[in-house]
C-alpha cells in the first residue's frame, strides 16, 4: 500500500501523526513531510487510518502499490 | 423572518427571496443565554434545509451573511483564499483603525510568512514539551477542589484558572491578573459595544506596553520572541507586533476553558459515559476529539472577493460567508448519527479547529490542555453530576460560551 501525500493540501492538523507518528512525519512547523509514503504490510491498518483521519483530504490511500 | 428586522436591515437587491431562512446564531430560539439550554443541538436543525442560506442577521453587528451548512461546502471554502478572504481587521475597525490581527486577518501569501514564523512555537512536538506544566497546574488545581468539598463552580474554580493560566505563562505574564484578564476576555467576545470598545482598547494598550517592555528587558516567552523576530529578513513593524500578540491573547483566552466546560457538563450529565472513560482513561483521547466535534464554539466568516455563485447561490463580492463549525460539524453527510454524542467516534474530522490554512495555530496546544484536564479531573473527582437546584447557562453567537455549572459529587 502506498500514501499518495498532497502536501499543498496539508494545513498541520497532525491527525494522521496522532494515529503513526512513524508512518506520517512532520517538518518543524508541524506538516507533513513531502513525498509518497510507502506502507510495510504489518502498518497498513494504522496507516490507513491515519490517512482517513485527515480533515483536509490531503492523504490518499493507495491500494495499488505494493509496498 | 420578523418585519421589524427586515425595516433595520434590508436584503441585498441580489439575495432571491427564497433563499433567505430565518436562521441567526445570534437571535434563533435557543441562542440567547439559556437555563439547560443546548445551542448546539439547536442549530443543528439547519440540516434540515438547503445546504446554503441567505441569514439577514447573523454578525454581532447585524449584518447578514451566507450561511454554509455542509461540512464539504465549508471546506470548499476555507481552502479557496483567494474567493473567500479572511481581511476583515474586525478588531481594529471596531476602534476605528486599520490593522489586521496576524495571522487571522491576512490571505495568503502574507498569511503563510506569519504563520511558518510562529508554527514551530506551536508544532506538535513543541506541546509535547509544555506538557508536565500542564498536568501540574491541573493537578494543583483538582486537588484543592477536592480537599475544600464536594461541589464547585467548574467554570470559575478549574477551567478559567487553568486554561488561562497554562497560556499566560506561554506568554510571559503574571498569573496575578488572571481575573482582570478574562474579564476583558468576556466584554471582548459577549459584551455589548461599549464594553466591546473598552476591552478592545485595554487589550491594545496592554499588548503595546508588553512589546515595549520586552524590547528593553527580554524573557524566555512568546512575546520576546515576536519583537525579536524577523521575516523575509527584516524585524517585525510595531504594528505587525500588536497584530499578533492581540490576536494570540484574544485567541487563547476562554476558547480552551469553555471547551473543558462543554465537555464537562456532557460528562455531568451522562453518568455511563462518565464511568466509562473513568475507568478506562485511554479512550479520552478520541473522546476529546468527539466533544470537539460536538461542542465547537467557533463562527468562521469570510468575504467574497468576487462575484462567484456557489451551489445555486448568487454570492457577490464583498459578501460574508458564514461557516460555523457548530453547524459543519452536525452534517449528516460528513458524521453518521450526528446528534448522537458517539465518545467512540473514529475518523471524526471535524471543523472545531477549522479547515484550510487558517487551522487554529492553538489546535495542538488546545487539544492536550483539553485531554489533559479531562484525565486529571476524572482521575481525582469521583462520579459528578449537576448540582441540584442549579442549571448552566449556555449561549450561542459569534463564540458559544457556558457558565454557571456547579458539580457536585456528594
Ligand atoms: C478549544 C479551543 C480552541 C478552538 C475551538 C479554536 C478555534 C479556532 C478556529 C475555528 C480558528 C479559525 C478562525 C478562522 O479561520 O477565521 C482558530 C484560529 C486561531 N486560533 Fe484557535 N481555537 C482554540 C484555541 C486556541 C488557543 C489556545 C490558541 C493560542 C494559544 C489559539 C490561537 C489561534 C490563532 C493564532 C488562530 C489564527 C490562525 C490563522 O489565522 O492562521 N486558538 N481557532
Ligand atoms: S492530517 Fe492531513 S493536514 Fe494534518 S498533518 Fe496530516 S496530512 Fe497534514
Amino acid at each position: 500500500m502506498r500514501i499518495i501525500v498532497h502536501n499543498t493540501k496539508c494545513q498541520g492538523h497532525a491527525r494522521c501523526w496522532a494515529h503513526a507518528p512513524d508512518i506520517f512525519k512532520l517538518d518543524d512547523e508541524g506538516y507533513i513531510l513531502p513525498g509518497d509514503i510507502k506502507v510495510a504490510e504489518k502498518d497498513e491498518r494504522l496507516a490507513s487510518q491515519g490517512a482517513r483521519s485527515c480533515p483536509e483530504r490531503a492523504l490518499v490511500i493507495d491500494l495499488t502499490a505494493a509496498a | 423572518m420578523r418585519k421589524n428586522q427586515i425595516a433595520s436591515n434590508p436584503l441585498p437587491d441580489h439575495v432571491p427571496p427564497e433563499m433567505v431562512r430565518d436562521f441567526s446564531l445570534f437571535t434563533s430560539p435557543g441562542m440567547a443565554p439559556t437555563a439547560n439550554g443546548d445551542p448546539h443541538a439547536a442549530v443543528a436543525c439547519v440540516h434540515d434545509g438547503p445546504p446554503i442560506f441567505y441569514s439577514p442577521n447573523n454578525t454581532r453587528d447585524g449584518q447578514g451573511t451566507w450561511v454554509i451548512t455542509r461540512a464539504k461546502d465549508q471546506r470548499t471554502v476555507l481552502q479557496d483564499t483567494e474567493t473567500f478572504s479572511s481581511h476583515r481587521s474586525i478588531f481594529a475597525s471596531a476602534l476605528g483603525e486599520n490593522w489586521p490581527m496576524i495571522p487571522l486577518e491576512l490571505d495568503p501569501p502574507a498569511h503563510g510568512i506569519f504563520r511558518s514564523l510562529l508554527n514551530p512555537l506551536f508544532s506538535p512536538q513543541r506541546v509535547t514539551a509544555l506538557e508536565p506544566a500542564v498536568r501540574e497546574r491541573a493537578v494543583a488545581l483538582i486537588d484543592s477542589i477536592a480537599a475544600a468539598g464536594t461541589s464547585c463552580d467548574l467554570m470559575k474554580e478549574f477551567a478559567f484558572p487553568f486554561a488561562v493560566n497554562i497560556f499566560l505563562r506561554f506568554l510571559g505574564l503574571p498569573d496575578d491578573r488572571l481575573t482582570t484578564f478574562v474579564g476583558w476576555g468576556k466584554n471582548l467576545f459577549h459584551g455589548d459595544v461599549p464594553k466591546r470598545l473598552a476591552a478592545a482598547q485595554r487589550i491594545v494598550a496592554f499588548i503595546d506596553e508588553l512589546a515595549a517592555l520586552r524590547r528593553k528587558v527580554p524573557g524566555d516567552d512568546f512575546m520576546t520572541f515576536v519583537v525579536q523576530a524577523q521575516v523575509q529578513g527584516r524585524p517585525l513593524s510595531d504594528e505587525e507586533v500588536r497584530g499578533i500578540g492581540v490576536l494570540v491573547f484574544a485567541a487563547g483566552l476562554d476558547t480552551v476553558a469553555t471547551a473543558i466546560g462543554f465537555d464537562l457538563a456532557y460528562l455531568a450529565r451522562n453518568q455511563k459515559d462518565q464511568e466509562w472513560l473513568r475507568s478506562e482513561p485511554d479512550r479520552i483521547v478520541l473522546a476529546a476529539e468527539e466533544l470537539l466535534r460536538a461542542y465547537p464554539t467557533v463562527q468562521i466568516i469570510r468575504v467574497a472577493t468576487k462575484d462567484i455563485d456557489f451551489e445555486g447561490a448568487p454570492i457577490r463580492k464583498g459578501d460574508y460567508v458564514s461557516c460555523a463549525s457548530m453547524i459543519a460539524n452536525r452534517d449528516p453527510a460528513e458524521f453518521d448519527c450526528p446528534n448522537t454524542i458517539n465518545l467512540a467516534r473514529e475518523h471524526n474530522r471535524h471543523t472545531a479547529f477549522a479547515y484550510g490554512p487558517h487551522r487554529c495555530l492553538g489546535s495542538h496546544l488546545a487539544r492536550r490542555e483539553i485531554v489533559i484536564g479531562l484525565e486529571e479531573w476524572l482521575a481525582r473527582i469521583p462520579p459528578f453530576r449537576i448540582k441540584e437546584g442549579t442549571a448552566p447557562i449556555a449561549h450561542g453567537g459569534h463564540v458559544f460560551g457556558i457558565e454557571n455549572l456547579i458539580l457536585d459529587w456528594s
